[in-house]
């Protein structure tokens, strides 16, 4: 009875679709029950201070921390990196390009979007670790750096072409009207458009920052793969760790058994976790700015 | 009419979902038996430095056996012995001997060794450090190194230069076996270290690149750009050659080890007899390693927990 008046329209569509749809949203559901479920045992045997434990060493204990220290210093220096460049391409493509040019630069940045990972990750291991290491006259080039570095390129034509999306989206009234009113093509794109385009430039922006914190083997290449904080903290040019590197490094090893694997797992469920909570809070900002 | 209409689709659903479950059910079993009429698969995975016989090896066999198929892969000998311990792989590559705590965890599978050839893991440097001076180290500054008591070359006679030590995943052989050599426990930690390393192609590399970096590497995988040097031991430096391996003079020696859940049987069996055969212990020499049968026996095996 209930059922009738909340979908008044029953064809064989609304089955279909809501089969397909059960589908959808219960993989998500499933995949974040099994995560729970598989890493109870690490944090029976260890507790909470699996999240802010240093020291992990398989078999002996197990402390996340430098590994989620590591992914979010990566995924924010890729973020603070790749921002003036994909809004700057962006702005030029969506503004000041026309017609062929303009789908000549979409075109490319789309294509580069598709590159798989393991070829940024071939090109950081043979020339970025070299370069990061001459230009900054460090020891070595494996650091956080050029894991965030290499990170930002990887994300650039993405959230470019998407901020550049957002960008176009803003219906051409607004810009017709700001140039009537005497406002310089600069002082329009900047304060129109922009400020329009701003949840779907965020959007971007969480996007790539979501392919850069799950990126693992270019990551896994460049990064050092050391569990350890940095002295200081914020020193960029030391090495470190990544949540999908560790797992990447040590999941082959623990395929399925013992606690090392729930371990690892719990490490997925902290990174599921952390993506989860940066989407919401982009949303809840968007929000907000509107 | 709408209300009835719905009750097929329900119904055509469940059927459709029962279908999906059944053949779930059906298919794999069906699946592999058509295949094991067809050919029999040795699944083979771990230590990179066992892999290379076994790969040679497994061309040969796959050529002259066209029924078997071989995969070979890697994933270092911690992977070796699990995938064995879980029946995952049919063998297991390790580059040192089982620890007791792996003999209990998989004690179902009733794990068994057969040793195929012998290696040596020889502390190496950058060709930079080598040319500069830097020949030979003790026991004591190698392990001081990987500690983090000695940071720089000069300290050691060499350049002024930091020392970039290279560590490896914890449940790498070569490492159990090294730092079994340097602090007698194969899982010391290593605080000195400046990055870990998987593989030996990734270490391998990753020394070549550098030039003032240590590390631990089979003397099979050694070259122009990773140079082994002598280890300094009661006033003698004995270098990293196969013939101090043969003489039992090197002292950090291993076997190569094919793990295997119970006894070797039908083409597994085969296969590990071709390695053990002549033609087998060939390509054991052909890799860089010492075969099995070789004149001189191997006097000490670190890494090994039979005390």
């Amino acid at each position: 009875m209930n059922v009738n008046k909340m979908f008044p329209e029953r064809g064989p569509a609304f089955w279909w679709t809501g089969f397909t749809a059960l589908i959808a949203s219960g993989t998500i559901f499933i995949l974040f029950v099994s995560l729970v479920v598989e890493s109870v045992p690490v944090f029976k045997v260890q507790g909470v201070s699996f999240l802010w434990g240093t020291d992990w060493f398989a078999g002996e204990s197990y402390g996340a921390l430098p590994m989620i220290f590591g992914s979010l210093m990566v995924t924010g220096l890729a973020v603070i990196l790749v921002l003036p460049f994909a809004l700057g391409s962006a702005i030029l493509t969506s503004e000041f390009l026309n017609g062929r040019y303009r789908l000549m630069v979409k075109a490319a940045m789309e294509l580069l979007a598709g590159v798989p990972g393991i070829i940024y990750g071939l090109i950081g291991i043979a020339l970025l670790t070299a370069a990061v290491r001459d230009v900054f006259g460090l020891i070595d080039g494996n650091t956080l750096f050029t894991a965030g570095l290499l990170l930002a390129v990887m994300i650039l034509p993405t959230v470019m072409t998407l901020a550049e999306d957002a960008l176009r989206a803003v219906p051409g009234e607004f810009r017709d009207t700001a140039l009537s009113l005497g406002l310089t093509r600069m002082e329009m794109v900047l304060k129109v458009v922009v400020p329009q385009a701003l949840p779907g430039l965020a959007g971007a922006v969480f996007l790539g920052l979501g392919r850069a914190m799950g990126e693992t083997i270019a990551v896994m290449l460049v990064i050092g793969g050391i569990d350890r904080i940095p002295q200081p903290w914020f020193d960029l040019f030391a090495p470190g760790q990544s949540i999908p590197s560790k797992i990447g490094r040590e999941a082959a090893e623990s395929l399925g058994f013992d606690l090392q694997w729930s371990a690892l797992i719990a490490l997925g469920l902290v990174l599921f976790v952390m993506v989860m909570a940066l989407t919401s809070a982009g949303n809840l900002l968007l929000r907000r700015a509107r | 009419m709408p209300r009835r209409f719905s009750m097929k689709v329900i119904l055509g659903m469940a059927l459709i979902l029962l279908g999906v479950g059944i053949s779930v059910q059906v298919w794999p079993g069906g699946g592999s038996r058509a295949l094991a009429e067809e050919s029999t698969v040795i699944r083979v995975a771990g230590s990179t430095t066992v892999l290379p016989i076994v790969s040679r090896a497994a061309e040969r066999f796959q050529a002259r056996n066209p029924s078997v198929k071989i995969t070979v892969n890697a994933g270092g000998s911690g992977v070796g012995v699990h995938g064995a311990g879980t029946r995952r792989l049919n063998i297991g590559l390790a580059s040192r001997e089982i620890t007791l705590q792996e003999n209990n965890r998989y004690a179902s599978a009733q794990l068994n060794t057969t040793v195929i050839g012998r290696d040596a893991v020889a502390c190496v440097v950058s060709s930079e450090i080598f040319h500069s001076g830097v020949h030979s180290l003790s026991k004591q500054q190698i392990g001081d190194i990987y500690l983090g008591k000695i940071t720089s070359w000069q300290q050691v006679g060499g350049p002024d230069r930091t020392i970039i030590v290279i560590d490896k995943e914890t449940h790498r052989g070569t490492r159990h076996v090294f730092m079994q050599y340097l602090f007698g426990k194969a899982n010391a930690r290593a605080p000195g270290a400046r990055l870990v390393t998987g593989s030996n192609n990734e270490e391998q590399s990753k020394i070549a690149q550098s030039d003032s970096a240590i590390g631990m590497l089979s003397i099979a995988w050694i070259n122009g750009d990773v140079v082994g040097i002598g280890i300094r031991e009661g006033g003698q430096v004995i270098q990293p050659t196969l013939d101090n391996v043969r003489n039992g003079r090197f002292p950090i020696a291993r076997n190569l080890n094919l793990i295997t859940a119970d006894k070797p049987a039908g083409e597994v069996k085969q296969f590990i007899d071709f390695l053990l055969s002549e033609e087998g212990q060939q390509l054991v020499t052909d890799s860089g390693y010492i075969p099995i049968h070789s004149p001189h026996a191997v006097s000490k095996v670190a890494g090994s927990h039979s005390k």
